[in-house]
This record gives structure tokens, C-alpha cells and sequence, in this order.
């Protein structure tokens, strides 16, 4: 008895030192936004504010763009979101629930086309928005969610395919046609999935630093990631105090959703290994 | 299914993918083979140049040599280190005790948040002389080095760091659900001919999620040559000198600060052939090696 409860205790300690080394990081950024530059300099170096300073917030508010950057990565999550779920749901239909020529095929490219890095089409793609004189304008890095991002059909279809397919056959009796089918049993039983996709989506977007920075110029422009980036940048010395409290607003809202869909999120996650 | 064979329908409901894939990825695959046979700085057309790129890339002293090392060094590094933590936490998640529900959120809170802010959070706490790492490590009478503007060791610290993204914490929850699938009749069985807890881990646990073994070293590899950028580019810049020029910086530089569309091209079907070749060589080793009755 006395060896489990030591063996329990020891689980508990690695188990808890694990969760110490993956929050430190959140944790040190939540609570040195509190801090008065002049703390970021003493030594030895302090978790928490000598007292609670919320200077840091109005400053930056005064300071920085950052209710522009916000604006921008609220239309980014918007339109990268609608447009996925628009065209992902449509495209994973057939891949899932009608048979036709080169089915396996296509599915095929889909999976392959997950894995190809976004380094690899970057240049061509940079080109090609040059070429519409989309560079410096959100159509970039919204457009292309209209025509379905892989990763999402792929995560479409794996929920698909767990309906049944006598729904399908059933409606097909009563006279509906493949569009009727999708709208009326397809879509509606598909709840979850849409909300998985639209929370990644979202996170991801709220998050997503790379394509931002290849296709925006403008600081008008710039979404949060390249923001605060640049607001980094531009400071004749570097405001930790300011930075650390632009970088506590973009963790919050990412932290509450992921607070309340989890497992809409672990769901989503997890289906990728699941082939 | 009843729809008819020859029906165009199905492809009607593909068309936007079609279209995307046409502009987005596979055109710009073709496209970028193509413009790695041109030098184009995007102010005049491109000229035709063969494979010159190419053979200045491969060329003895280029500077693609150290960047290809930083690259490989990297990728191979990371995804042991990722690997390894991903698969720890996912084990510490399966163990049989209360609350590991309140840890996983913990372990996967950091996927979740923008890797950008992390990178400002890190460069204070790597930093030399008020840095919580190097106050750490006073404590038990060791000086720390200035980890992040040392060019032995800045590769190495943002290869650690690599736990942090995304990818890892997939990486995680991939191999918690696969290690919640193996049968418990299998550890029960070895319990009762007394294997401990190691044989266990390598007998049983390690065959039956294999498959997912390999699939996480799959996406793993490839996640590291892309995740990389959002990761270091804040963090270092590719410094100090070139000790973190990693190929996507390194594409990124090319194409995007020095306008030399043609190099960078050239450098990303390297990058592609690398990703192709690590996909195809890992899938059939899993062939071979890996359980699937599991």
C-alpha cells in the first residue's frame, strides 16, 4: 500500500512538472504585462508585478495599432472560416458518399497535397497575386478558402462518412436529388464538424504569422501576428511592458475558446492520425 | 450508389477544389519548377539560365551547403525531440490516476496560442543576463551563456523550443488516442507472465501504436521544415550569422528581401524533393516494420 501511494505521489510530481514547463511560457506573459518596464530589468528575475500595473494596457492602447490589427485578423478569421466550411463541406461530399471515376484518385492528391510545405508554392503563388494586383489587399489570404483548404475536406469527409448511408437511399426513394440530400441530411447531422472546422479555423487564423507577412505591406493592414511583430521592430528600444501586454491580448481569446470547445478541438485534432 | 456512372455531378461539387488546386498548389508546384531554370529579380523579365541555379546551389563554398547542414540538423533534431516529448506527455496522459484531463490542457494550452507571442516571451526568458533560465541556472553555480546570440548554441535552443508549436501538441493528442486503443487484455496478460513496466512499454505498447509511429514521424519531419519559420525567423532571424538559417528563411530571404525569384524557386523544389522523398522512403519502411493487427 505504502509503495502505490509513493508511486502516485511520483506521477503526480512529473506529471505536474510537465504542466509547469508547457504553461511557464502563458503564465510569464500574463503576468509580466502587469509589470512597469523598470521590473523587466531587476534582478533576480520575478513571476509576478511588485503590485498590479495596468499602465501597460492604456499605453499600448495609445501606442500601438492594435485596434487596427484586431479589426484585420477579425476580417481574416471571418472570411477564411465562411469560406472553408462553404466550399470544404461541398467538396467532401462526393469524396464520401457517391462513387464515380477517379474518386480514389483525387482523394489521393488531397492527402498528398496536406504534406507539401507552403514554402514549396510560395513564390509562384506571391506571382500570381502580383499578377491580379491582389498584393497589399486581404484577397490573398482570403480568397483561396473559397476554393477548400485540403485539410478540411479531408476532415469533412472522415465525418461523412460515419452517416449512415440509408439516410442517403431512403431520401433518394422519396425523389430528392444529390443537392437535397446534402442540404437536408447531410448538413444538419454534420453539426459537429462544422463547429470543430470553425474553431480550428479560427484559431489558426488568429494565430497564422508566414502568409501574412508575404502578402501585407501595410501597417493599416496587418493582422495581429505581423503586428505585433512589426511593433516589435519598430521601438527605438524594445517595450517589453507594452509588448508583454499586446501578446497577453492575443493569448486570451484563443485560451477561452479553446477553454470551451476542446473537444470539438481534440476531436479535429486527433482525426488527422486517424486514416 | 445509384447515381449514374457517367454523371458529371460529383465533379461539380470538386469544382472549387479543382480550381484551388489548379491556382493554388499544383500549378504553383509546375510554376516553381519552372522559375528555378530563370534568374528573375521581378524588375526585368526572367531569362533562361538552365541549371545554373542549381549548379551555383551544389557548387564547392556556396552557402547552400550551410544552410542544407542548419536544415538537416534541425529537422532531424526536432522531430526526435518532439517525438520523444510528444510521446511522454501522451504516456503521462494514459497514466491511471484522476485528473489527466486538467493536465492535457495544460500540455496542449501553448498549440493554441500564436507562436509569435511565445517567441517575445522566450527571448526574455534566454536572455543572458536577466533571463529566468540563466537565474536557474546560477542557482546551482552554473553561468548560462547568451543561449539565443551564441552561434553553437541558438540551433539548438530553437530546437528544443520546437515542443511549443503546434505540431507537437498534434503530435500529443495523436498518440494519446491511439495508446487509449490498445486492448487492456494485452498489459493484463503480460502482468500475469511478469513483465514490468518497461517490457510493457517496448513489447506491447510500442508494436501496437506503430502505425501511428510512423505516421507522426511522417508529418513530424514535414511540420519541421514548415512550422520552422514562424518559430525561429522571430526568435534569431537566422542568426547569430547563419546558425539558424533554416531553408525556409532561407527561401524566404531569397525571394522576398533579395528579389532573386529564380534561387529561391531552385531552393523550394529542393525542399519539395526532400519532403517527397522522406514521405515515400518512411512509408515503405513502415511496410516492413510495422504492426497493424493492432
Amino acid at each position: 500500500m505504502n509503495t502505490r501511494a509513493t508511486i502516485k505521489i511520483f506521477q503526480y510530481l512529473v506529471m505536474g512538472v510537465v504542466a509547469i514547463i508547457m504553461f511557464f511560457p502563458i503564465l510569464w506573459i500574463i503576468t509580466s504585462s502587469f509589470k512597469p518596464l523598470i521590473e523587466f530589468n531587476s534582478y533576480p528575475p520575478s513571476l509576478f508585478p511588485s503590485h498590479l500595473y495596468f499602465e501597460n494596457y492604456t499605453q499600448l492602447f495609445l501606442q500601438s495599432k492594435i485596434f487596427i490589427y484586431l479589426r484585420n485578423t477579425l476580417i481574416l478569421i471571418v472570411g477564411n472560416t465562411l469560406g472553408t466550411l462553404l466550399s470544404s463541406s461541398i467538396v467532401a461530399y462526393p469524396l464520401a458518399r457517391m462513387e464515380f471515376k477517379g474518386r480514389d484518385f483525387i482523394f489521393g492528391i488531397i492527402l498528398a497535397t496536406m504534406m507539401v510545405p507552403t514554402f514549396v508554392t510560395i513564390v509562384p503563388q506571391y506571382l500570381l497575386f502580383r499578377e491580379f494586383g491582389w498584393l497589399d489587399t486581404f484577397l490573398p489570404l482570403i480568397v483561396p478558402a473559397f476554393f477548400a483548404y485540403p485539410y478540411n475536406v479531408f476532415l469533412f469527409r472522415q465525418f461523412y462518412k460515419t452517416i449512415p448511408k440509408e439516410l442517403d437511399e431512403a431520401a433518394k426513394i422519396d425523389g430528392c436529388n444529390s443537392w437535397q440530400i446534402f442540404w437536408r441530411i447531410i448538413v444538419p447531422l454534420s453539426r459537429p464538424i462544422f463547429i470543430t472546422i470553425g474553431v480550428l479555423s479560427s484559431i489558426f487564423w488568429w494565430n497564422e504569422f508566414f502568409t501574412p507577412l508575404i502578402f501585407i505591406d501595410s501597417e493599416n493592414l496587418k493582422p495581429l501576428s505581423v503586428g505585433s511583430y512589426s511593433f516589435s521592430r519598430t521601438m527605438f528600444i524594445i517595450r517589453w511592458d507594452l509588448l508583454m501586454a499586446m501578446s497577453t491580448i492575443m493569448i486570451i481569446p484563443p485560451m477561452i475558446l479553446y477553454l470551451f470547445t476542446r473537444r470539438y478541438i481534440m476531436e479535429g485534432v486527433k482525426t488527422t492520425g486517424i486514416k | 450508389m445509384a447515381f449514374k456512372r457517367e454523371s458529371i455531378v460529383p465533379y461539380l461539387y470538386l469544382l472549387p477544389w479543382i480550381i484551388g488546386f489548379t491556382l493554388f498548389m499544383g500549378g504553383p508546384i509546375i510554376a516553381a519548377i519552372v522559375i528555378s531554370f530563370t534568374k528573375w529579380d521581378l524588375l526585368t523579365p526572367p531569362t533562361w539560365v538552365g541549371l545554373s541555379n542549381f549548379i551555383n546551389m551544389f557548387s564547392a563554398g556556396s552557402e547552400f551547403w550551410v544552410i542544407l547542414k542548419v536544415t538537416l540538423i534541425f529537422m532531424v533534431f526536432s522531430v526526435i525531440i518532439t517525438m520523444c516529448w510528444s510521446l511522454f506527455t501522451a504516456l503521462l496522459l494514459n497514466q491511471r490516476v484522476r485528473g489527466t484531463g486538467i493536465f492535457s490542457f495544460f500540455y496542449f494550452a501553448p498549440a493554441v496560442v500564436p507562436l509569435i507571442s511565445l517567441t517575445f516571451v522566450f527571448q526574455l526568458m534566454f536572455n543572458k543576463e536577466l533571463g529566468i533560465v540563466n537565474y536557474v541556472l546560477s542557482l546551482v553555480g552554473m553561468e548560462g551563456p547568451n543561449w539565443l546570440m551564441d552561434s553553437r548554441l541558438a540551433l539548438w535552443v530553437v530546437t528544443v523550443l520546437c515542443i511549443y508549436t503546434y505540431f507537437t501538441g498534434q503530435m500529443m493528442l495523436i498518440f494519446d488516442s491511439a495508446l487509449k486503443e490498445v486492448p487492456k487484455e494485452l498489459y493484463e496478460a503480460a502482468e500475469i507472465d511478469g513483465a514490468n513496466a518497461v517490457n510493457k512499454f517496448f513489447k506491447i505498447t510500442i508494436p501496437a501504436i506503430s502505425p501511428i509511429f510512423f505516421f507522426n514521424l511522417v508529418t513530424g519531419t514535414i511540420n519541421s521544415l514548415n512550422t520552422s519559420f514562424a518559430l525561429i525567423y522571430p526568435l534569431t532571424a537566422g542568426g547569430p550569422g547563419q546558425a539558424t538559417q533554416v531553408m525556409s528563411l532561407d527561401i524566404y530571404v531569397n525571394a522576398f528581401k533579395n528579389f532573386r525569384m529564380g534561387y529561391a524557386s531552385a531552393e523550394a523544389v529542393i525542399l519539395f524533393a526532400i519532403t517527397a522523398m522522406m514521405s515515400l522512403l518512411q512509408f515503405r519502411l513502415s511496410k516492413k516494420w510495422v504492426h497493424y493487427e493492432a
